[in-house]
Formats: structure tokens, C-alpha cells, sequence
């Protein structure tokens, strides 16, 4: 009865890892110079926002609750690292970081402090989020100068033999964060809650001090991906990340991990942000209006989920 | 002669590990009142379920009126004519009576798309005078009492008379175990007057009841039928025999190996009370000491038993811990003071379904498995090969999700978790329910084997009988104080009688 014999099984734990293949040479079969090695190399490295942003979301997902505050969040460090980087300088970047992690620890203290479920807590502090950065730009755009990103960003913007740093980045978040997951007991108690919350309890765990350590480290995940976001565009804006949070979600669904929680992992929302982007890409060429791609990650989260969840002993929905 | 109004058909039904219908046979006629007993895990809540259409039986066939029925869901075991009134009760308490009554049959109130309430109320109101319930039918059901809700149940069972063409059938699963004496009478009142229009199954564990009330019996064990009696001339004595199928075994409860409990007191509760549950409980727990507890559902014990692993608090009194007070806030507070909870729902509270043996093993000594962060995997698998090995486990592997074994194996998983953590008391809630016969067993060795080894365990057992075979001594509760202290010693237990007559 071992899982890991079943076939069917093994299908659907490679089942995103082959569907971006098919994607990769569908668009490739479309356009033949997308399989340069350049090309794929800046298809990667514009994922890698994503991913940093769906990484901490995914801890948070495979506890079974959901972090709707991401987006919000990355955009508040943008404006964070724009305003303060000529100003203090690289103390900019940590601060801005601190700036996510403090918003993602609100939302989860806010969820289990009071008993609220996870999407109404988050989306509160999303809120909340926005406004401070609307507050710390005056709601403008803040542009970086060359000098002063080339200075403190250069770890996220320049190339290093020759991969863009942002795939370093992204690698570097991949690894770390799947050994927490993999090699940790916080890893694997984020795992057992996600599958069976009171079993864990009732185990003598701390359940609602991980609960709060996931929720910490998904606001500082989004934190970092603002700051990406922010060198790599070159500047800080309240609305800087809008349109990131369904493709986040949809990178963390179509990789496979379950959204009622239990089972996942970070490998699998890089292959989900690739995809995402390869599907962007392919629409792009394709002729697909960019305001009507959001209808088509819509159709992708829904179809994801419905593929990805065990729904035959699911008689209620909430 | 005519064919019974609802026949049960060599009827099988196996879950992993446990056969718990095996080729069962039985059958109603009109205007019967048919008795089912059998011990816990008998087969009973498996006869209705499969009856009700929560299981598909693997093996034989369900006849109405003679004809093969495949019931698949609650709506279509009640247009068979099949209705039931669970232990557990179904009524949803925010809705009123007469919204419970007919929901999911609201069609007949239906003008112009809108349910009438009147009518509805009005057609409820019928009903709750055949349970003689002078309630109005608008009253939200949140606002009645237990019992109260019960004679809703039952109301809506009845309902189906005057709805369905041909013959109703009842089932009647322990109905009186939360009423009083005299709702009880009002029962059984019902139940003679619904002979004249329905058949009915009647289950309980209070003997005395079924054979007052039922024209035959039939006895459950271990999933299969094992005897079929008319009540008039079966004896309360008799039918005790045929549950339990074999003369009481005082091995079969290790009393060989009960030991005198050591004069360390590793747990003392005094005067500890808990609002709405439980009131004064003193009690001194030694080391290797087996205490049970017995009592009725709502006597207060599970709540007690919470309370002593942190999963609840106490709103008074005092609790001490190898001499020092303790105050719970949670079960990690529990835990770390040395005192773990083996819970009746092993699936929810027990287990992690997908986690494996191993890490389901090391679950509450996760940091003993950790060195600079980082889990140590080979240290986990042995251990949790170990154990394995040592209450022998029927697993192909360490690393085996737990959800795909028996009950009982994952039972003797639970007990090896709270092993490794090390605990001092060990509170077991239920801990062979669900298990089957072989694995109980089992399960009553290791209760020994950690009493010898010095741990104290509270014993909340699942039948009167497993209570008297384990415990060293026993505490009898009824609502919420305790009414008795027995003391248990090998050869000299206390009858059931005298423990039945404190809880009730």
C-alpha cells in the first residue's frame, strides 16, 4: 500500500516537470529562437520574482491556510528600498525585509490571536499594507538612480558567469527553503499540519508558534521579491507587484502542491512559476491582449486545483 | 407467509485489517420490534451505516418488501422506507424543529417557489405529537435539550409514515442513552403504539430494555450474527453470554501480570472541577498504577480525561505533577511535563494519516531527533524500527504511510510515540476502539508491560469489562462526581453490577 509504488502517483509528481517541457518546446516549436540559450536564460530570470514571492506562500498553503497579503507586501518594500536606499543605504535592503517580515508576522498573529481564517486575516493586512506604501511614496512611482542600484542592488541585477543574478537568487531561496522544508522539524510539522492539524496538536506541538514562524517567513519572502522587483525595474511603487497575486497562486497550484495543505513543495512552485511564464510567453506570442491574460490564470488556478485535489471525499465547500 | 418488510442478505463489508460485517442475515416483518445487540465494534453502527448507504456492502443484498434495493445515500435509504435515528444526532441545531423534520423534503411546502412555514409548522406539528413533544414546531433546536432533540430525531423518523407507500422501518440506534427514566417510558409507549404502522429496530446496550420492548433479538460478535432469539424466552443473563461468547477469561485481561502499584504518587488531582463538566475530583495516581474510569456519556469523564493532558482547562482546583502544581494551557504544556493523551478519534487526533510510521512515531520527541537543526533520519528509522519490531508491527516498512494499517497496528504507533517521548502518565481514552480482537490483546500486553515499567496510566475503557480486567483501581463517575472508588486487585475484581449501579 506504499505510495510510492503506484504509478498513478508517480504520473502526477512529475506531472508539472512534463508539462513544461511540453510548453518549452510548444512555444519553441512556434518561435525557434526561444530555445536560445540567452532567451531561456531571461525567460528563468523574469520568473524568479515570482517564485520568491510563491515560495514563502507555498509554506503557508501547505499548512492548509493561504497568504492573500504577497502582493500588497512586495510592493510596500519596493517603496521601502526606493526611498531609503539613497538614504542610508544598503541598510535599505534589510530594513525592507524587515518591513515584509513584520507585515507576513501581523497577518498570521491577526489569524491565530483572534481565531480568524488565514484569507481574512491576510487580505486585512493587505489592505493595511497598501496603504503604507501609498504613504511612504505620497503615491508616486520612486525611481532608483543608476549609480545608487548598481551600488547596493548589483547582487540582484548584474550577471555572474553569465547567468543573470536573479537566477542565483531564485536558486539560492529554492535550496535553502527546501531544506527547511525536507531536512527541518519545522519543516516537517508545517507538513504535519497541513495533513491532520489536531493530530499534531494533540502531539504536544506548539502548532500556533509555527503557524506564526510560516506566516513570518512568507511576508519576508515577499519582502525580497519586492526588492527584486524593485532593482530589476528600477524603481519602488505601491502598486508595483498588482497583478502578481493570482499567478503566485496559480505557480504554487500548477506545481502540484495541494491547496488543502499536507502535501508540496518548493521545487515544485519553480516548476509551477515556469510554467506560468512559459504559458505568459506563449500567449505574448500568440497575440494574447495582456489584460486578458489574467482571465486565462484564472481558468489555470481552477483547472490546477481541480487536477491537483483529492476532491472524491470532499462533500462540503467553504 | 409475507416476504419481511426489510431483509438483510449475507451481507459482508471489510475495511483494511478488519472484517466488520461478515455474511450477515436478518430480517423484519411487518409490526415487529426487532432487538440488535452486540459489544462495541460488534458490527452494529456497520449494520446501520450499510442500511443508511454511508457503506456499500462488499458481499449480499438488501431487500424491501421483498425486492433487491441499492441504497447509496440517506435520502434513498428514507424513500425505501428506511429511516434512522443516530446515536450521534443529526439535527442541525441552528434550523428549527420543523425545518429539521423535513429537510431535504421541503417539496410538499413548496407555492410558487417559496416554502410556506405555516404549513410546514403545521405538518411538524402533527409529527411532535406523536412524541408527544409540546413544542412549537418554529422553536430553534439549539434551544432544546438533549432529549428533546432526541424526540425531534425521532419525530422525523416517524414523519415518513404518512409519506411513503408501504411499510416503514425504524432504526433506533441507543435511543434512550441520554434520556431520562421518564422520557425512556414515553419511548417505549411510542415505540407500542408504532407497531400498528411500522416495524422497528431497536439497538442498545441496556439489555433489560431490548428484551422489554422487542418481540425477537439478535446478537452480534465480531461482525457476524451468532444468535437469533425470540425475547420471551431469552434471559438478560443469556444474551450477555452470547455478546461476549466465552466465559469471562481472566487471562484474557493479563490479570496474571497486574501488579501492586508503587507508593510514588506521580499524579494527584484535588477538588480539580471544570464548569458544565465535572465537579471536585480527587484522586492520587501512582507510578505503574492502572486507574480506570467508568462512566455514562456526559458523566464527565472524557472532559476530566482532557483536562489532565492540557487539552482543556480545569476552572478550579489543583493538579500535581510528581509533586509540583501544574496549570495546562495546552497539550504541548502536557507533554513537556511528561503526561501524553491516547485519544478515542485515533484518525483526527491520533494519527497524521500521511505522515509515515517513523515520523508519525517521533512526532511528540521531535527535538530529541534533531542535531544543529536538521532532523536525524537514520537515528528516526531505527528507533521506529525498533519499535516496531517490539510491539510488533504489522508494517512492510518504517517509512509506510500509517493511514494504510489496521487499527490496531496504527493504535500500538500511538502508544510508541508517546513511549519515545518518554511520558510518566499515560491517559488512554478509548484506546482498543476500532481495534480489532487479535490486536486488542495486544493492546491489554502493553498496558502491562508499561505498568511494570513503572509508567501510570488512566484507563477511560470502551467496555465496562475492560475497565474492571485493567485497572488497579477504579473511579465511577456520574454527572460529573465521582460516585464510587473500587478497588480492582487480581482475583477479587468488582462485579459490573456494582459499578453500573453508581453510574446510573
Amino acid at each position: 500500500m506504499s505510495n510510492r509504488a503506484n504509478p498513478a502517483t508517480h504520473l502526477q509528481t512529475w506531472m508539472p516537470l512534463i508539462v513544461l517541457v511540453i510548453l518549452v518546446l510548444g512555444v519553441g516549436f512556434y518561435d525557434s529562437t526561444f530555445f536560445s540559450i540567452q532567451n531561456l536564460l531571461t525567460v528563468t530570470s523574469d520568473t524568479m520574482t515570482l517564485f520568491l514571492m510563491a515560495s514563502g506562500v507555498t509554506l503557508v498553503i501547505m499548512m492548509g491556510s493561504i497568504d492573500l497579503s504577497v502582493q500588497a507586501v512586495a510592493s510596500m518594500t519596493s517603496c521601502i528600498l526606493a526611498v531609503y536606499l539613497s538614504r542610508i543605504g544598503a541598510w535599505a535592503i534589510p530594513l525592507a525585509v524587515l518591513g515584509g517580515l513584520l507585515a507576513g508576522f501581523s497577518g498570521g498573529l491577526a489569524s491565530i490571536w483572534l481565531r480568524i481564517p488565514s484569507f481574512i486575516a491576510t487580505l486585512a493586512i493587505s489592505g493595511v499594507v497598501l496603504s503604507i506604501g501609498f504613504w511612504f511614496t505620497e503615491a508616486k512611482s520612486v525611481s532608483l538612480s543608476e549609480d545608487v542600484s548598481q551600488t547596493y542592488l548589483s547582487w540582484a541585477i548584474n550577471d555572474y558567469l553569465g547567468v543573470p543574478n536573479e537566477i542565483w537568487v531564485g536558486l539560492v531561496f529554492l535550496i535553502l527553503l527546501s531544506a527547511v522544508l525536507g531536512l527541518t522539524p519545522y519543516g516537517r510539522l508545517v507538513r504535519g499540519i497541513g495533513a491532520q492539524e489536531n493530530a499534531v496538536l494533540a502531539s504536544g506541538i506548539n502548532v500556533d508558534r509555527i503557524k506564526i514562524i510560516t506566516y513570518t517567513l512568507s511576508g519576508a519572502m515577499a519582502g525580497i521579491a519586492g526588492i527584486v522587483m524593485g532593482a530589476r525595474l528600477g524603481s519602488g511603487s505601491p502598486t508595483l507587484a498588482n497583478e502578481f497575486l493570482l499567478p503566485a497562486i496559480a505557480s504554487i497550484v500548477v506545481g502540484g502542491t495541494a491547496i488543502t495543505g499536507g502535501v508540496g513543495s518548493i521545487w515544485r512552485t519553480f516548476v509551477g512559476a515556469l510554467i506560468v511564464q512559459v504559458v505568459r510567453i506563449g500567449m505574448t506570442f500568440m497575440g494574447v491582449s495582456v489584460f486578458a491574460q489574467q482571465i486565462v490564470f484564472g481558468f489555470i488556478l481552477v483547472a490546477a486545483v481541480a487536477l491537483t485535489m483529492d476532491r472524491s471525499k470532499i462533500l462540503v465547500i467553504k | 407467509m409475507t416476504a419481511p418488510v426489510l431483509e438483510l442478505c449475507n451481507i459482508s463489508k471489510s475495511f483494511p485489517g478488519v472484517k466488520a460485517l461478515d455474511d450477515v442475515s436478518f430480517s423484519i416483518h411487518a409490526g415487529e420490534v426487532v432487538g440488535l445487540i452486540g459489544e462495541n465494534g460488534a458490527g452494529k453502527s456497520t449494520v446501520l451505516k450499510v442500511l443508511n448507504g454511508n457503506y456499500q456492502p462488499d458481499k449480499g443484498e438488501i431487500r424491501v418488501n421483498g425486492k433487491p434495493v441499492v441504497v447509496t445515500s440517506s435520502r434513498q435509504a428514507f424513500d425505501s422506507g428506511i429511516a434512522m435515528v443516530f446515536q450521534e444526532q443529526s439535527i442541525l441545531p441552528t434550523l428549527s424543529i420543523a425545518e429539521n423534520i423535513f429537510l431535504g423534503r421541503e417539496e410538499e411546502f413548496i407555492r410558487f417557489g417559496l416554502i410556506s412555514k405555516k404549513r410546514m409548522n403545521e405538518a411538524a406539528a402533527v409529527e411532535l405529537a406523536k412524541v408527544k413533544l409540546d413544542t412549537h414546531p418554529a422553536t430553534r433546536c439549539a434551544d432544546l435539550t438533549f432529549a428533546d432533540r432526541q424526540m425531534v430525531e425521532i419525530a422525523k423518523a416517524l414523519s415518513l409514515d404518512s409519506r411513503i407507500k408501504g411499510q416503514v422501518t425504524i432504526l433506533l440506534d441507543e435511543p434512550t442513552s441520554v434520556l431520562e427514566q421518564k422520557e425512556v417510558d414515553l419511548l417505549y409507549q411510542i415505540v407500542a403504539d408504532l407497531k400498528s404502522r411500522a416495524s422497528i429496530v431497536f439497538i442498545s446496550h441496556r439489555l433489560e430494555e431490548v428484551l422489554h420492548v422487542s418481540d425477537r433479538v439478535y446478537v452480534m460478535r465480531d461482525g457476524k450474527v451468532v444468535k437469533e432469539v425470540p425475547a420471551k424466552q431469552a434471559t438478560v443473563h443469556d444474551l450477555h453470554t452470547h455478546m461476549v461468547g466465552r466465559q469471562l477469561q481472566k487471562e484474557y485481561y493479563r490479570e496474571a501480570r497486574q501488579l501492586v502499584p508503587k507508593q510514588e504518587v506521580v499524579m494527584a488531582a484535588e477538588s480539580l472541577s471544570r464548569e458544565g463538566a465535572f465537579t471536585n475530583v480527587t484522586f492520587n495516581l501512582h507510578a505503574g498504577e492502572v486507574l480506570g474510569i467508568a462512566g455514562v456519556i456526559g458523566s464527565g469523564r472524557e472532559d476530566l480525561a482532557r483536562c489532565l493532558a492540557g487539552h482543556m482547562r480545569p476552572t478550579s482546583g489543583t493538579l500535581h505533577l510528581n509533586g509540583n502544581p501544574v496549570a495546562f494551557r495546552a497539550p504541548y504544556d502536557a507533554t513537556e511535563a511528561g503526561v501524553g493523551l491516547v485519544p478515542a478519534e485515533r484518525k483526527v487526533e491520533g494519527i497524521v494519516a500521511q505522515f509515515s510510521v517513523a515520523e508519525n512515531m517521533t512526532l511528540a520527541a521531535l527535538p530529541a531527533f534533531t542535531k544543529a537543526g536538521i532532523i536525524q533520519f537514520a537515528r528516526e528509522r531505527q528507533t521506529a524500527l525498533d519499535w516496531i519490531e517490539r510491539l510488533k508491527i504489522k508494517t512492510p516498512s518504517p517509512e509506510t504511510m500509517i493511514g494504510s494499517l489496521s487499527g490496531g497496528n496504527q493504535q500500538k504507533s500511538v502508544l510508541s510515540k508517546w513511549r519515545i517521548a518518554g511520558v510518566k502518565v499515560l491517559i488512554l481514552d478509548h484506546p482498543t476502539r476500532g481495534v480489532d480482537v487479535g490486536a486488542k490483546e495486544d493492546v491489554y500486553d502493553l498496558i502491562r508491560d508499561m505498568s511494570a515499567e513503572g509508567l501510570a496510566i488512566i484507563l477511560l475503557g470502551d467496555t465496562l469489562e475492560e475497565v474492571i480486567g485493567l485497572s488497579n483501581a477504579i473511579l465511577v463517575m456520574r454527572d460529573g462526581h465521582i460516585t464510587a472508588r473500587l478497588d480492582a486487585p487480581p482475583g477479587n475484581k468488582p462485579k459490573q453490577i456494582a459499578l453500573v449501579e453508581n453510574m446510573v
